[in-house]
């Protein structure tokens, strides 16, 4: 029996700990018990190593011990990634193959060029990181990064946390992170390589899991940080806005819906398959857990398949996507709102014949709902899907209006003259990220997360104006 | 049941597509012998399985390339079950199926190419000796070769392996010829790429992929799409086919 822990705290920090058995494997996950007092304690010690240590390193010093720790991960052989490979589908119920495959192309996006460009995406300089650093229009600038950044993560699908505490450090802050019980291990690892590589940097995070909504706990964190950063449903947003003071930066990526807009020039004969083959890639991969997976297609008629064709295929394609790399298994919860939608979608269609539903028969792994008319609409997830019928795709971009508020990843296949009208439309609309059929998932990492900025949002600069410096220059003890 | 009260021999049949024949004959009725070379607790494993759903199987080691443990093990066999109606050779020599580190044509050397020979070849002569006897006394038989489609479409070019298949299938043709007399059919099946099996579990992620862009039926083949067309040879279903290879890969190899 292996014991590993879920969580990471400095090593100065005595907890109390419980231990739990992983069903169906030889590893048990321990788990502090984490009270007001000690997330205190431990933010004030990270904080202090902060100043101590990381704060005096330099952004490329920084970029450099986050490569070293990622290359460990691009590594088969790493004992740390052998554990994650074999322990995250048993946490999360996702196929191992998957999170294998899905686990080794995140960490490539964390490389050292990757770290670069994501700081250059952002910063004119990311040396105004470490110093005052002229500005093109006269004056110097340096920037500021958060003393310390309480981050709420939640859902099971690994990798945003990594995302989110490598940002934190690129800034120089001392990161602690709420895991969700969903997904409380792949932070704790990756921190543990980061402590491989230098146990100092290591000591300015702390990943701690506890039970959403324990709100004496989350205030104790919130108040202790100086940025709080929120991923969730909408529900964990409103939770924690509530308890953060608006003097704090507070960032959220709350609850978002992201569609495929698939036109006649993608469904020719010779490429229609691998369009339908792709998007149920998008579909399939994290079970549509993540935000950035479809949960409509709005598709053109025209060409070697219609749309409803294109529900029949990417059905076919679902079925021997289950066989490949099958579903979790679903909560009572989850299956019943599957099987609700199903039903009420079946006696729709005994009425209405512009309504076809195609399923996988003996349980819930897959579904495909044809509408043969324009729209779009949510899922329910976990491989549930809506093909909308379009006569053409420019007419019909407005019924995504009433998502407005939420919509994130557009998977688009148009031919290129159709790319800038689309683009303006879904950019007004609201639309943040338009991105190829079969990537909806692998957003790139200096992308604009939610529309946003990403270290920006974080930080804050100071600026010396042009004006005092060259004043000064007449204090000069020597000046002419 | 399509071969009730057969009494069935699989050779290399602990794990993947051996195993998922071993438990398909079982469960269509026959008795079936679940022959191991190593692993002794995954053929126990494939017994107890077949147990579980109330089908009679024995796990039998023995090595395919050596004709006494053969002899000796088709002959407790017979003992057994009173008889030998189906014969699978499933078994091969230990071979990595790895895109990445395979050997090109001029790193392959004769001692590559000679223990596969002995695998696939020599283990199916051997076991072939030894069950003969027992069906020309019964006057009935059925001998299936498992080989691959490797042999018409070597997509990826395992040298070794790929011309030890071959001259599988041309052993299989010549036996059928002298056998059919008998009434004893000989009949090959070629499997495409197997997911999952501990042999494919190396082949790169990109590698299956681009199989399936080549697929008709735009996936992999499975241990038990490969079960089934065993089963079928193995039936009075395919009582007039001898000597011929079944293609088990979704349409990738069509001719």
């Amino acid at each position: 029996m292996q014991i590993l822990q879920a969580y990471w705290i400095p090593k100065a920090v005595d907890v109390p700990i419980v231990r739990e058995q992983l069903i169906g494997s030889a590893y048990q996950l321990e788990y502090p018990v984490v009270t007001s007092e000690k997330i205190r304690e431990i933010t004030a010690l990270i904080q202090q190593n902060r100043v101590d240590y990381l704060q005096r390193l330099t952004t490329g010093d920084i970029v450099n011990k986050i490569d070293q720790a990622i290359q460990k991960w691009l590594n088969p052989g790493y004992p740390l990634r052998i554990q994650a490979e074999a322990l995250l589908p048993i946490i999360t119920g996702y196929d191992p193959e998957m999170v294998r495959l899905e686990l080794k192309k995140y960490m490539r996006t964390f490389r050292k060029k990757e770290l670069l460009r994501f700081l250059d995406e952002e910063f004119d300089q990311a040396a105004m990181l470490d110093e005052f650093r002229p500005r093109k229009s006269g004056g110097l600038s340096r920037v500021y990064g958060p003393r310390s950044i309480f981050h709420v993560f939640s859902g099971n699908v690994p990798g945003v946390q990594i995302w989110s505490l490598i940002m934190g450090l690129l800034l120089k802050s001392a990161n602690l992170g709420k895991t969700s019980t969903a997904e409380p291990l792949l932070p704790v690892l990756f921190t543990q390589s980061l402590a491989e590589v230098d146990p100092q940097l290591a000591e300015t995070i702390a990943i701690l899991p506890w039970k959403g909504g324990m709100t004496e706990l989350e205030k104790a964190a919130v108040n202790s940080a100086e940025a709080v950063v929120v991923y969730g449903s909408e529900n964990t947003v409103k939770a924690v806005r509530k308890i953060v003071p608006l003097s704090k930066t507070f960032i959220t990526y709350g609850h978002k819906i992201s569609l495929a807009i698939i036109g006649k020039e993608a469904l020719r004969p010779d490429c229609f398959y691998e369009t339908v083959h792709k998007f149920a890639e998008d579909i399939s991969i994290y079970d549509q857990q993540s935000c950035l997976s479809p949960q409509a297609v709005l598709v053109e008629a025209g060409s070697a398949i219609s749309p409803k064709q294109f529900a029949q295929l990417l059905a076919a394609e679902l079925a021997r996507y289950a066989q490949k790399r099958p579903r979790a298994t679903l909560s009572d919860e989850e299956t019943m709102s599957i099987q609700n939608l199903r039903h009420q979608t079946e006696l729709e269609a005994i009425k209405n014949e512009n309504i076809a539903i195609y399923a996988s028969k003996q349980d819930t792994s897959w579904t495909v709902i044809y509408h043969h008319q324009p729209g779009f609409d949510g899922s329910p997830l976990n491989r549930f899907i809506h093909v909308f019928y379009s006569e053409k795709l420019e007419t019909d971009l407005g019924k995504m209006q009433p998502f407005e508020n939420y919509l994130q990843s557009c998977g688009l296949a148009v031919s290129p003259e159709r790319l800038f009208p689309i683009a303006e439309r879904l950019g007004e609309l609201g639309m943040n990220r338009l991105t190829q059929v079969g990537k909806m998932n692998s957003a790139k990492p200096g992308w604009h997360h939610d529309g946003r900025f990403n270290l920006l949002d974080f930080v804050r600069f100071t600026d010396i104006e042009r004006g005092l410096e060259d004043t000064l220059e007449r204090f000069d003890p020597d000046v002419e | 049941m399509m071969v009730k009260n057969k009494v069935a021999l699989v050779t290399g049949a602990s794990r993947g597509i051996g195993a998922a024949i071993a438990k398909k004959l079982a469960r269509e009725g026959a008795f079936v012998g679940v022959n191991f070379f190593k692993n002794q607790q995954l053929a126990e494993n494939v017994v107890n399985e077949i147990k579980t759903f109330s089908g009679q199987a024995e796990a039998f080691q023995a090595d395919v390339r050596n004709p006494e443990q053969v002899q000796a093990m088709v002959a407790q066999l017979a003992d057994s079950f009173g008889g030998i109606d189906i014969v699978v050779n499933n078994a091969l020599s230990h071979y990595t199926f790895n895109p990445k580190t395979r050997k090109t044509a001029w790193e392959t050397n004769w001692d590559d190419y000679q223990q596969q020979l002995d695998g696939s070849v020599k283990g199916a002569y051997n076991i072939c000796q030894s069950a003969m006897p027992f069906m020309k006394e019964q006057m009935s038989g059925r001998l299936i070769n498992i080989v691959s489609n490797l042999i018409d479409f070597p997509v990826i070019p395992y040298h070794d392996y790929t011309t030890a298949k071959m001259a599988l299938l041309g052993f299989t043709r010549s036996l059928a010829a002298d056998l059919g007399s008998f009434g004893i059919t000989v009949n090959a099946v070629s499997p495409g790429l197997t997911y999952p099996t501990d042999s494919s579990v190396e082949t790169t992620e990109d590698v299956r992929e681009s199989i399936i862009q080549l697929t008709p039926m735009r996936r992999l083949a499975t241990p038990d799409d490969i079960a089934n067309a065993v089963v079928f040879l193995a039936s009075e279903g395919s009582s007039f086919i001898t000597g011929q290879c079944l293609n088990i890969d979704g349409g990738l190899v069509m001719r």
